[in-house]
């Protein structure tokens, strides 16, 4: 056995056991013959029985909503929030690094706005954008921005003075020195902020949902309507596909960042 | 540095010797143009140089300056690149200039993969690929150990033979400047002057294995280690 099944054998292990005491748990109770009292009461944490129920049940024909629609809206609104980030992010990192006395000007705004609980910023997002998409890209993007642009920031600062020497020596001119030295040196550091940058998109995106109602749409919405008919199984289903939408944009990126950083030597290893 | 004066013909290989911290980089800067002199100039063709990178002049750097993320090949490219050479064109110059190096079969590799003297050779081939007519290098093979260097020697000087570009080397390895050079600029401990400029009499083309067993080459070195040895004795005693 490799180590490789070795560690996959052990992952299924721990939620077959997780899923099967949470059934079983759930099941026994307090005294038996009173219905309804539970050692672990169903009504607040669900079943994973129920909750695979309540699974075909939304994403069948028969709701208004499916639950494919809202996953849809929530993923719809991610990728444009952490498109519109990071392409901002990049381009603000990558002037204001290149630019000393433009960094020093800007300097208070960004800290400012940066510590500044984003949470706070849905009231003011909600009155001027309204409860849809573009509200949820905008959470998404204030978040998203500042985390590339901070790292693109440090990247396009500690660009190696002696590459872009050798580049001028080599003929390039002030444009051809970006697009050949800098951009690729900052992206080594932009990188490391996207798979963070991807979940925090995921956040602002789902604190707006939380405050859109339908209109807004989305895994978001289906929690908080499960709050108001008090149905833990429903909310249960919302946030395994949020875990799930998580896990598989994550991994898109650790794609892209293969392919795009296959000269780093740690990514040689890992492909080997 | 103080009162550095020296001249370079066209078509010569010169080197700068000197006890470390003594500015011989520093002057290489000053002809490269990333470094502006507090007074005096250093004159290309009999004009000063202003602004960083003059045309006509490659730079070869003691740092490994191989573009990390390029595979061999297309660091080779980067000069023909950014002077708009027709990509039909840059293929076969790049293609002879692998050859040439000996990186045969390693042109799609990434420098994280090649040692360091391949990368050197990545290094000066990107940089003679555009055919600068005065070469600067900076201690080039001063990271490499013996074996690598010797044949880095070997490789350069076959590669000059062909070209004759200007050539100014600047290393603290004597024997290195001896088997390479026409000229040697001796510079003195800090503050930097020029100590003396020697003529290498050994005849070329040079064949650097058999050069070193030449009773030539032992004399030219004897003389000159006279001279530099009171230099690096001197920096020691500084410290």
């Amino acid at each position: 056995m490799t180590e490789r099944t070795r560690v996959t054998l052990w992952r299924v292990a721990i939620l077959v056991a997780l899923l099967g005491a949470w059934e079983w748990l759930t099941g026994i109770k307090a005294i038996s013959r009173m219905p309804g009292l539970y050692w672990i009461d169903p009504f607040f944490i669900s079943r994973p029985s129920e909750i695979a129920r309540r699974f075909v049940y939304l994403t069948s024909g028969e709701v208004r909503l499916s639950l494919w629609q809202m996953a849809l809206s929530t993923v719809q609104s991610t990728v444009w929030g952490f498109a519109v980030g990071v392409s901002t992010g990049f381009a603000a990192g990558l002037v204001l690094g290149r630019h000393d006395r433009l960094a020093r000007v800007f300097e208070p705004y960004i800290v400012a706005f940066n510590s500044l609980p984003r949470i706070a910023l849905v009231p003011l997002v909600t009155m001027i954008f309204g409860f849809g998409l573009l509200a949820k890209v905008v959470l998404a993007w204030t978040i998203v921005f500042f985390i590339v642009f901070f790292n693109t920031f440090q990247g396009a600062r500690a660009v190696d003075a002696d590459l872009v020497h050798s580049a001028r020596f080599l003929g390039a001119g002030e444009r051809q020195i970006l697009r050949t030295v800098i951009v690729p040196s900052a992206l080594a550091w932009t990188f490391a902020a996207l798979t963070p940058s991807i979940s925090f998109a995921l956040i602002g995106v789902v604190v707006g949902e939380l405050l859109g109602g339908e209109s807004g749409g989305g895994l978001g919405y289906l929690i908080t309507q499960s709050l108001g008919t008090l149905n833990a199984a429903d909310m249960m289903v919302a946030l395994v596909s949020l875990g799930l939408i998580g896990i598989v944009m994550a991994l898109g990126i650790k794609q892209l960042e293969r392919r795009l950083l296959r000269w780093r030597p740690e990514h040689r290893s890992e492909r080997a | 540095m103080d009162r550095v004066s020296f001249e370079v013909l066209e078509g010569e290989f010169v080197a700068i010797v000197g006890p470390s911290g003594c500015g011989k980089s520093t002057v290489l800067n000053m002809i490269g143009g990333l470094v502006t002199p507090s007074a005096g100039a250093a004159l290309v063709d009999g004009v000063p140089v202003k602004g960083a990178a003059p045309a006509r002049v490659g730079y070869v750097f003691q740092k490994d300056t191989v573009f990390p993320w390029r595979s061999v090949a297309r660091n080779i490219a980067l000069g023909l690149e950014y002077r708009g050479v027709a990509a039909a064109e840059r293929l076969r110059r790049v293609r002879e200039a692998v050859t040439l190096a000996g990186l045969d079969g390693f042109e799609e590799a990434f420098p994280a993969t090649l040692s360091g003297g391949m990368r050197q050779r990545v290094a000066l081939m990107r940089t003679l690929v555009v055919d600068p007519e005065i070469l600067l290098m900076d201690e080039p093979f001063g990271a490499l150990d013996t074996h690598t260097k010797l044949t880095l020697h070997a490789e350069l000087l076959a590669l000059w033979e062909a070209r004759r570009q200007t050539v100014i080397f600047v290393t603290h390895d004597l024997s290195e400047a001896i088997t390479l050079a026409d000229r040697i600029v001796v510079m003195t401990r800090r503050p930097g002057r020029v100590k003396l400029v020697h003529e290498v009499k050994l005849p070329r083309p040079r064949e650097v294995i058999a050069l070193r067993e030449s009773d030539e080459y032992a004399r030219e070195y004897g003389r000159l280690w006279h001279v530099l040895g009171e230099e690096f004795a001197a920096s020691e005693a500084l410290r």
